[in-house]
């Protein structure tokens, strides 16, 4: 990390006495400025709430807004993520509580998922024009769903064109799944989802890594999504979307992932946890980071789901996943056809990418 | 309110004992409408997140919300990182754009120019306001002074009489 030149700390200490603690972690003047103005918006949102608004319960001790920035920015000069001391981010429309413990929500999967939910409205309006009627309900699993953003903002832009929809999020944490419930009446509160939300959106707690494991198994469906909402699905899912794990053990450690990311966030949500039952302890690197891909393709073939959308960490790894989806699917079904596509997040190359799996069957 | 009801008809039976005219004294060009909004469409803008490079999704968490907006045919480029989320910024920046596509297509008859021109007036006669009721005021301290002046001068020339 390239040292702060002494000019640019003058420049930000004669801006804001504390401008210098945000710019310890922010790394550059403009984003600490922005950061200090949130901070303090929150500071006085919470020390004076807007009228009928209760006082905001904080883990800081409140002595007026000021001695509240003070440790807010103090806190994050140790690398907490803004996200965290603030207890929520934007995604989307909405606004997703978060805790210690569960990945933040990012703009790469806030990308991924308005351009998912795009895809799946075109290719609603294709089938519409083919034979009419038949999609007027939709099924979507989401796994490693964490604070539940994708399930949720799926539902708030999916919810006024489909009549009848069900999302499940399955995350292996119950802290997750907690939050990500928490995060539905909360956006339902807020007005900024339909109150169909509650009931059609669930979470559970699943592992994916297990419950495909067994690979003929055909109650791996029930596994995943509950039984009573297995009955209800009648062994019918739509649309796979997965922001799984993918950040392989020497990404982890080589420095590509950030300080803060790496002391704050929950590791299991980033690395593929190896264990040793499930998984042989093997010196490659690269399938230890891939491994959920490898799964979620067995899955996609054994619910028969149409589309499969998965985040993946560089292109590289992209290309990786799409060969692998390509061989998976090919081994376990023969009648259908899959379109692979990788789609890039941003221009910027070494950024985030996404895999568009898509299946037509041919009858 | 007064202004309200004299919009209303005239045939109406209960504002006719009103008088015709308005009461109050603010100008009526502030009732006329502004001119709608232009409507940008998506096709002629070119989204962009700012950010640095380097790797990016789960490894960094960035808290960059910045969104820039480039209008094609013009080539007018504005930025927007007001807010954390990403949609409100975006929304901003496309009412910056708006505004400035429309002052470059209109010039005096856009939007953003009427309400400068507004403000200005109003500023104007503000400051005009003001500037009269000071004006008297120093000229009624002015009187006041010579008054006072002129009637020490009087004791005066009584002092030196009674002297002699």
């Amino acid at each position: 990390m390239p040292r702060i030149p002494t000019r640019t700390i003058l420049k930000a200490y004669q801006h804001d006495p504390l401008l210098p603690l945000l710019l310890r972690e922010c790394r550059s003047l403009e984003s600490a400025k922005n950061e200090l103005r949130w901070l303090r918006e929150r500071a006085l949102h919470m020390v004076r709430p807007a009228s009928g608004g209760e006082r905001a319960v904080t883990k800081y001790p409140v002595f007026g807004w000021r001695g509240l920035l003070r440790s807010m920015c103090l806190t994050r000069s140790r690398g907490m993520p803004l996200q965290y001391i603030l207890g929520d981010q934007p995604f989307g429309d909405l606004d997703i509580k978060c805790a210690r413990g569960v990945l933040i929500p990012r703009h790469e999967t806030e990308t991924i998922t308005i351009h998912a939910a795009n895809f799946i409205l075109d290719r609603m309006l294709e089938d519409q024009n083919g034979n009419k009627g038949e999609k007027a309900s939709l099924h979507i699993l989401d796994l490693c769903t964490g604070t539940g953003c994708i399930s949720l903002l799926l539902h708030a832009l999916l919810s006024p064109v489909f009549p009848c929809l069900s999302i499940v999020g399955v995350d292996i944490d119950d802290a997750a799944i907690r939050v990500a419930r928490e995060n539905t009446e909360r956006n339902v509160r807020l007005g900024l989802l339909s109150k169909r939300a509650l009931s059609e959106v669930s979470f559970r707690r699943g592992d994916v890594l297990q419950c495909v494991r067994s690979r003929a198994a055909p109650e791996d469906m029930a596994n995943i999504i509950g039984p009573s909402l297995h009955a209800l699905w009648s062994s019918r899912c739509d649309v796979i979307i997965s922001n799984p794990p993918y950040v392989s053990p020497a990404e982890y450690h080589d420095g590509t992932t950030s300080r803060s990311v790496r002391i704050f966030e929950p590791r299991r949500a980033l690395v593929p946890t190896v264990n040793s039952v499930l998984a042989p302890v093997n010196d490659n690197d690269v399938q230890v980071g891939d491994l959920f891909y490898d799964r979620i393709a067995v899955l996609m073939s054994r619910l028969d789901a149409k589309l499969a959308v998965l985040e993946c960490g560089s292109r590289l790894q992209a290309v990786r996943v799409a060969t692998l989806c390509r061989d998976v699917l090919g081994r376990y079904d023969r009648t259908g056809k899959a379109i692979v596509d990788v789609w890039p997040v941003t221009d910027v190359d070494p950024a985030a990418h996404a895999v568009f799996i898509q299946r037509t069957r041919s009858q | 309110m007064l202004r309200q009801i004299r919009h209303l008809p005239i045939s109406r039976p209960f504002p006719q004992f009103l008088p015709k005219r308005s009461l109050s004294a603010s100008q009526l060009c502030s009732e006329k409408a502004l001119p709608p909004r232009l409507k940008l469409s998506n096709a002629d803008i070119t989204t962009s997140y700012l950010k640095g490079t380097g790797p990016g999704g789960q490894k960094i968490n960035k808290t960059n919300s910045a969104v820039q907006l480039i209008h094609k045919p013009t080539g007018i480029v504005v930025k927007s990182q007001a807010t954390r989320s990403r949609s409100q910024n975006e929304k901003i920046a496309r009412q910056l754009l708006a505004d400035k596509v429309e002052q470059l297509l209109k010039g005096d008859e856009s939007r953003v120019t009427l309400k400068a021109e507004r403000k200005r007036k109003k500023k104007a006669s503000r400051v005009k306001k003001s500037r009269r009721k000071y004006r008297e005021l120093e000229a009624k301290g002015a009187q006041k002074g010579e008054e006072e002046e002129e009637r020490e001068d009087l004791r005066d020339e009584e002092g030196e009489k009674r002297g002699e």
